[in-house]
Formats: C-alpha cells, sequence, structure tokens
C-alpha cells in the first residue's frame, strides 16, 4: 500500500504549498499516481496556483459528509504529461466557505478525522494511488492535526527564522512525537551553502541537533522562485532548475524509506 | 446415539457458557487493575465525549496510543488492536475498557468476541 505525507509548519508562509505541489509532481515524473490535497481551509491557496475556479465538489464538501471523494478528485495527469498520474483535492476558497469551516465544532472535527482516515482504503487501497499528499494549515489547527494523524510521514517545512525554529522544536516534542509520528524536516529559504556534499553533510548534523529530527533537505532562498509568484510549477517548467535537482533527492529519499 | 447426543450437548453449551462468562469476568478484572495502576486523575467519566484530536492529545500516552490505533483500524478486537501496538492483549483490554468508561469507545459483543469502535454517527 502507498504512503500518506502531511506537509505542515509551525508557521505560515515557509513554503508548504510550494513544497506539496512541487514534490506531488516530482513523484508523477518518476511515474507514481500521486493525490495532492489542500487541507488549509483558513487560506486555499493550491487552487489559484493550479487556476481551477471551479470543481464538481470540494474537499469541505467531502469533510462534511455530503459529497464522496470521487466528485472532489481533478485530475491533471494531461495537464503535466508525465510517467505517472496527478490528481487534486481543492479547499474551497470562498470567505463563506472560511467562516464556515472555522466555525466548526468538536464533533464535527471528530467526524472529520474518521473521513480524513477512510482516505486510507479508498485512495490507496482501492484505487491504487502510491502517495496521497495533505497540504496544511500551519500551527496548531484541527484540520492540521487530523492530517496529521492520519500521516505515516510528516514532512515539516521551517526556515531558519528564531521563532519558527523554536515552535517546530516545540511541536516536534508536543505534536509530532505524542501521535509517534515518523517527522523529517524540510529547512526552506535557507542562507546557508550547500553546493558541495561535504557542506551539505555539516548542515544535516547540526540540524539533525537542533532538531532531533532527521533534516529531508535544504531548499535555499531562490530570487527567481519568489520573482515567479506562485505561477510556476517549478519542477515541471524548470527541469535544470537547482529547486527540481533538490526536489529529486527529496523524492528520492521518501521514495526508498521503508 | 441421537439420546447421547442431546445428553452429550448440554454440558458442552454450559462448558462454553462457563467460558464466556469467565472471559467477561476476567475483563472486568482487568479494568479494575488497570484503573488502580493509573489511579482516578487519568480515568474521568465524560458522556459522549468526541474522540477528537484535542482529546487524543490530552491523554495519557498509554490511552492514546490505543485510541490512536483504535481510530486507524475503525473497528477492531482487543487481540488486533495488540497486534499493532506490540503489547499484549490483556493490556489492550484493559485500556479499551477504560476508554469505554470514559465515553471515547463504544463496544460490541458478536459472539465470542468484543469489537471497539469510535462511534462517530450516533454523537451530535
Amino acid at each position: 500500500m502507498g504512503k500518506i505525507i502531511t506537509v505542515h509548519s509551525y508557521k505560515g508562509g515557509t513554503g508548504k504549498t510550494l513544497l506539496s505541489l512541487n514534490l506531488a509532481v516530482t513523484l508523477v515524473k518518476r511515474g507514481k499516481k500521486v493525490c495532492l490535497l489542500d487541507l488549509d481551509f483558513r487560506a486555499p491557496s493550491l487552487s489559484t496556483i493550479l487556476k481551477i475556479e471551479k470543481a464538481e465538489g470540494w474537499l469541505n464538501d467531502y469533510l462534511n459528509g455530503t459529497c464522496g471523494i470521487e466528485k472532489v478528485l481533478i485530475n491533471l495527469s494531461e495537464r503535466f504529461q508525465n510517467k505517472g498520474e496527478l490528481f487534486v483535492g481543492l479547499a474551497n476558497p470562498a470567505t463563506e466557505a472560511i467562516r464556515d469551516i472555522s466555525a466548526k465544532d468538536r464533533k464535527w472535527e471528530m467526524r472529520a478525522l474518521g473521513r480524513l482516515l477512510t482516505l486510507r482504503n479508498s485512495l490507496l487501497g482501492e484505487r491504487g494511488f502510491d502517495y496521497l499528499i495533505f497540504d496544511t494549515s500551519p500551527g496548531l489547527q484541527y484540520s492540521s492535526i487530523n492530517a496529521i494523524v492520519g500521516a505515516d510521514l510528516v514532512i515539516v517545512a521551517t526556515t531558519l527564522d528564531r521563532s519558527d525554529v523554536d515552535g517546530t522544536r516545540r511541536m516536534l516534542n508536543e505534536l509530532y512525537d505524542l501521535f509517534e509520528k515518523k517527522t523529517e524536516i524540510v529547512l526552506n529559504k535557507a542562507f546557508l551553502d550547500v553546493s558541495s556534499k561535504s557542506k551539505r553533510e555539516e548542515v544535516q548534523a547540526k540540524f539533525q541537533e537542533i532538531y532531533g529530527a532527521p533534516l529531508l533537505g535544504v531548499i535555499p532562498c531562490f530570487c527567481d522562485v519568489l520573482r515567479a509568484e506562485g505561477n510556476i510549477v517549478f519542477v515541471q517548467e524548470r527541469p535544470e532548475h537547482p529547486l527540481t535537482k533538490i526536489l529529486d533527492e527529496i523524492a528520492d529519499k521518501i521514495d526508498n524509506m521503508p | 446415539m441421537a439420546k447421547q447426543e442431546v445428553f452429550g450437548k448440554k454440558p458442552l453449551q454450559i462448558l462454553e457458557k462457563i467460558r464466556e462468562n469467565l472471559e467477561r469476568l476476567n475483563e472486568k478484572i482487568e479494568v479494575m487493575i488497570e484503573l488502580q495502576k493509573h489511579t482516578k486523575k487519568d480515568v474521568q467519566m465524560l458522556p459522549e465525549a468526541p474522540l477528537d484530536v484535542m482529546t487524543l492529545l490530552s491523554m495519557p500516552d498509554h490511552l492514546r496510543k490505543t485510541a490512536m490505533t483504535v481510530c486507524r483500524l475503525g473497528r477492531a478486537t482487543a487481540e488486533e488492536i495488540a497486534q499493532q501496538t506490540h503489547r499484549a492483549r490483556a493490556v489492550e483490554s484493559a485500556y479499551l475498557n477504560q476508554l469505554v468508561i470514559m465515553g471515547y469507545l463504544k463496544k460490541e459483543r458478536k459472539g465470542r468476541k468484543a469489537y471497539f469502535y469510535v462511534d462517530r454517527e450516533s454523537q451530535g
């Protein structure tokens, strides 16, 4: 059976969506069948990046129990034309939908957890997906913790910002560890020299000590990624870009995890 | 021959019934032992308490592990939970029954097997 990966962070703006989408497309390029689900209900962004305005069903509807997951999934395999297949499920970006999901009570969240957990059987089992990637809201949001509970691997996107480092360390001890989740760190927007293997190993050892969790990858701060303003799926459109190579290394590590 | 079967069945049925009752008694004793071990502060009655992620986070570690396994499996026996958590069946049985007492899980008997599950539909 495939794996569920949850991409999470302590703070906003750490690059979760960029990482989730580019990782999903990288895995598709490697021939995998991938489903990327936007669980950032407070600030949905995948629909904007992918320029999809309408969906037959939103993930909000699926969690509300008003439609099945098949109505939510959009097949983007033709658009990306790779060896594998890519499906996405989107969060409703309408203000009313954001307000509605923010006002849900604990019983609704409990049911939402149940519906999220059933995706393991329905998508990984019956539909044969290799990877399910959950993009989440930052911090201790209900939907994000639900996604963490459902995950086989949690990837934490973090920056070198002090409050982000502290918050990430706290979450490692007080959240992921409590749920006994396999957790790996991706250091994003880093001003670090990782050009050689020895430099990368040095950074790896340093951050392993800081976080007490393995470092899955280091993504330097690329001006052209910022300049693209979320209009480009880098790993698809810029195969020679260093970001594409880093994502490929990350995907390789994930693919070889037991 | 027919007579022997009639007479032979009854003691077997009685023995089966005694075994079922002993198993239930055993489960209850296990719960009592666990309740004493972890003192009352861990086990408070919360009728119809939703087993959401915040509840999972606030649980003592030993119960969280069991509760999360039930969440993942959907519906399971103590034996099935024990296979996942790598703890003894009797220990899991005790924790599962604690979670039932606390209102987080439901228990249903089917023959000699007891199934534990999160009742997501009836709450609220």
